[in-house]
């Protein structure tokens, strides 16, 4: 059996706070539907960016 | 601007360039829930392979992505034999193109451990899951924790 290093201790830690809902959604998804699915939030987030940009300060 | 990855695949798949997606969009194909905002890729360095790269982005402007503007790059074949990894911009999206990456070598020695998926009538060949794992280990950026976890949560879901 390979040693474990603190590096799997600390994905580990990470792993608590991932949203396995959001996996399971993703899994039923097809390959297209996934990348549209990426393609989307991409363009969402960039929308957000753009809307700060124009924001007065 | 935001990355059409259907776009930046359809110019390299029917340009017939041999490439393994890798990095987040692999990671997304195989069921992530993560952003990721450009398509990386491990092309294979051959002459030909290259020709064919070059000859697919030249319509969408590749450019050195955060770099000034105004530099005297030229993305031709030269520049790509004498260099290896490219972070660009391009018409389509941010696209890094890479010769090699850590933990798992070029095109040839990641061939074995890849996989063929098909999206947008096009047939395109990522990392394997396993293999996408131990690339991003390998990489050791702490950055990428939260992905690994993410993505062995996945392995798992997989193996039950």
């Amino acid at each position: 059996m390979t040693e474990r290093s603190s590096i799997d201790d600390i994905i580990d830690v990470y792993k608590r706070d991932v949203d396995v809902s959001l996996i399971e959604a993703n899994l039923k998804r097809s390959v297209e539907e996934r990348l549209e699915m990426l393609m989307q939030f991409q363009a969402f987030i960039e929308g957000l960016r753009q809307a700060k940009r124009d924001s007065p300060a | 601007m935001s990355a059409d990855f259907k776009a930046l695949l359809r110019t390299l798949g029917e340009a017939g360039l041999e490439f393994i997606v890798v990095g987040g969009v692999a990671a997304g194909i195989h069921g992530a829930a993560r952003a990721t905002f450009d398509l990386d890729v491990v092309y294979r360095r051959s002459s030909d392979n290259i020709e064919r790269l070059v000859l697919a982005l030249t319509p969408y402007h590749p450019y050195l992505r955060g770099a000034p503007p105004g530099l005297p790059f030229r993305w031709d074949a030269a520049t790509v034999q004498r260099g290896l990894n490219f972070t660009l911009t391009t018409d389509l999206g941010a696209l890094d193109l890479l010769g090699e990456i850590t933990g798992g070598g070029g095109y040839d020695a990641l061939l074995p451990s890849t996989e063929v998926v098909h999206a947008f009538g096009l047939a395109c060949r990522l990392l394997n899951l396993d293999q996408l794992i131990a690339v991003k280990r390998a990489a050791g950026r702490p950055k990428d924790f939260e992905a690994i976890a993410e993505l062995e949560i996945i392995h798992n879901r997989r193996k039950t």
